[in-house]
């Protein structure tokens, strides 16, 4: 039966890979965190401001409320097209093709016209 | 007479041995899942048909052995690009884009330009799920050298957890380069099983009342949070991991493109035009390596089952950590996208989204499993650079 061994090197590789890994990953955590709060922070309105002047501040949270709204139509489409897509719900089409039957009556001055110019009237 | 014979003893059909034309068997069943079960067809298309053309015998289209001491100044057979060109033939020339790491870094610019980064900015914690994902890859190393392979080999054959192709190629094509056929082939294979190997392991580890679960809505993320990204995630990393430069690197240009705005023909290109051409490359090369002496052997055998150890184990690890996560924090996350931190986009995010309806079928995680499936990537990324310092 042979023995499988694993020697201090591999061990050392692995410990310290996986910890680096998981170490390099939460520095970007935080680094990702902060980067949102500065970059909201520089893009938010500024307070005083719109305290000021009333009136634009209610059209500025009208607009941010409304680009909230367009933000999230995407993701709300996208969710629906995926519920119908997964249940199988979709229009359900009769599948039979009707053609309405012109008639007309025969006439030896335009019936050439009627061969080839087919309208409704 | 003797022409005739001459030309008779030329022919392949004369010439063949039984591991080649079991291989070129081989290659026709990897055709046929491609074509006919449409597993992964993009790379393992041209995988298969490198395969078949490097077995064919006589056609002399790569040479194994010309790769053995190629720029090794150990070995007294040293040589460099010069004799590849003048006595390589057409996929030994453009092997030499695998020799030299190209390939795979620009699929990675390819990659970054068509991922949209916005899950995972607007929940960084994601990263984690990322992050435990590549468990898989750091125990299938320690399996493998334990089972004699050597660390450099067992690196090689690691990294397959982290579901990653490119990566996987970057990797081997650096530690372990006869090992690249199998390798490449075991990495696609089970991309393309995702669906198949990941829903058993999810359901195991979670309950009815976890995999229901629902998420809050992420945050909108602005432009500016997606072109500052790139640069910072490549600046940090290559800081810290200058190995792991290339992939990322190569990553991260690609989506500045795509979030900048303002280079709309480069990212276009790099999404196209580039990508396939690479793709056909890469396949092509990468199925050339698969030579009957280096893929029919025990070896082979082991790397398939160790690969498919390391997506389990990847798996496990994403979905495992989700739940400890779920004891310290107060908003829930639905255990189901921890198992989408093995790379495969956006295969394991659309695995978590069907799982997760299977149990509740209002329930959309889609956009929350895209945030540590895009942090697999990274993950892997750097754990590929990692194992390259240590192991290179």
């Amino acid at each position: 039966m042979t023995t499988l061994t694993v020697n201090g090197f591999t061990w050392l590789v692995t410990g310290v890979g996986f910890g680096m890994v998981i170490v390099l990953l939460i520095v970007l955590i935080f680094i990702l965190m902060g980067l949102g709060a500065i970059v909201s922070r520089i893009s938010a309105p500024k307070a005083p401001k719109a305290a000021a002047k009333a009136a634009p501040a209610v059209q500025a949270s009208a607009a941010s409320a409304q680009g909230k709204e367009s933000d999230e139509m995407p993701v709300a489409a996208i969710a629906m097209a995926l519920h119908l897509y997964f249940n199988g719900v979709h229009d359900e089409e009769p599948t039979q093709i009707t053609i309405k039957n012109v008639e007309r009556s025969y006439s030896p001055w335009n019936s050439k016209l009627y061969g080839m110019n087919n309208l409704h009237r | 007479m003797e022409d005739i014979i001459r030309f008779f003893g030329s022919m392949g059909f004369m010439n063949m041995t039984w591991q080649q034309g079991l291989m070129i068997v081989l290659s026709f069943f990897l055709l046929y899942l491609a074509i006919k079960k449409q597993y992964e067809p993009l790379l393992l298309l041209p995988i298969a048909f490198g395969m078949l053309l490097t077995n064919l015998p006589q056609a002399g289209m790569f040479h194994n052995d010309l790769w053995v001491a190629f720029l090794d100044a150990n070995s007294p057979a040293y040589h460099s690009y010069g004799t590849i060109m003048k006595e390589g033939g057409l996929l030994d020339i453009l092997y030499i884009g695998v020799k030299a790491g190209i390939y795979p870094c620009l699929i990675f610019m390819g990659v970054g330009a068509m991922t949209d980064f916005g899950p995972l900015i607007a929940n960084p914690k994601s990263l984690l799920l990322g992050a435990a994902a590549q468990l898989g890859i750091f125990i299938t190393f320690l399996c493998a050298n334990a089972m004699g392979f050597t660390p450099a080999e067992a690196g090689s054959i690691g990294i397959i957890g982290g579901a990653d192709g490119p990566t996987s190629i970057f990797l081997t094509s650096k530690l372990a380069p006869h090992l690249l056929g199998p390798i490449a082939i075991a990495a696609y294979s089970y991309m393309a099983l995702v669906p198949v190997i990941q829903p058993p392991i999810m359901k195991a580890l979670t309950t009815k009342k976890e995999r229901a679960i629902k998420m809050s809505q992420l945050r909108p993320v602005s432009k500016t949070e997606k072109i500052i990204f790139p640069i910072a995630i490549t600046a940090i990393v290559s800081l810290i991991l200058p190995d792991a430069a290339p992939l990322i690197g190569c990553l991260m240009l690609g989506n500045l493109a795509k979030e900048c705005g303002v280079v709309d023909r480069l990212s276009k290109t790099m999404q196209n035009e580039l990508m396939n051409i690479v793709v056909i490359f890469l396949g092509l090369t990468v199925g050339a390596t698969a030579t009957a002496d280096t893929f029919l052997n025990w070896s082979t055998l082991k790397i398939l089952a160790m690969g498919i150890v390391a997506f389990s184990l990847g798996t496990a690890g994403g979905v495992l950590l989700a739940k400890l996560m779920n004891v310290f924090s107060k908003e829930k996350i639905n255990p189901l996208i921890g198992s989408a931190g093995v790379s495969a986009v956006p295969m394991a995010a659309r695995v978590s989204q069907q799982v997760g309806q299977e149990e509740n079928p209002s329930n959309f995680l889609l956009m929350h499993a895209m945030g540590p499936n895009v942090a697999g990537v990274i993950g892997s990324a750097v754990a590929a650079g990692i194992l390259l310092t240590m192991l290179g």
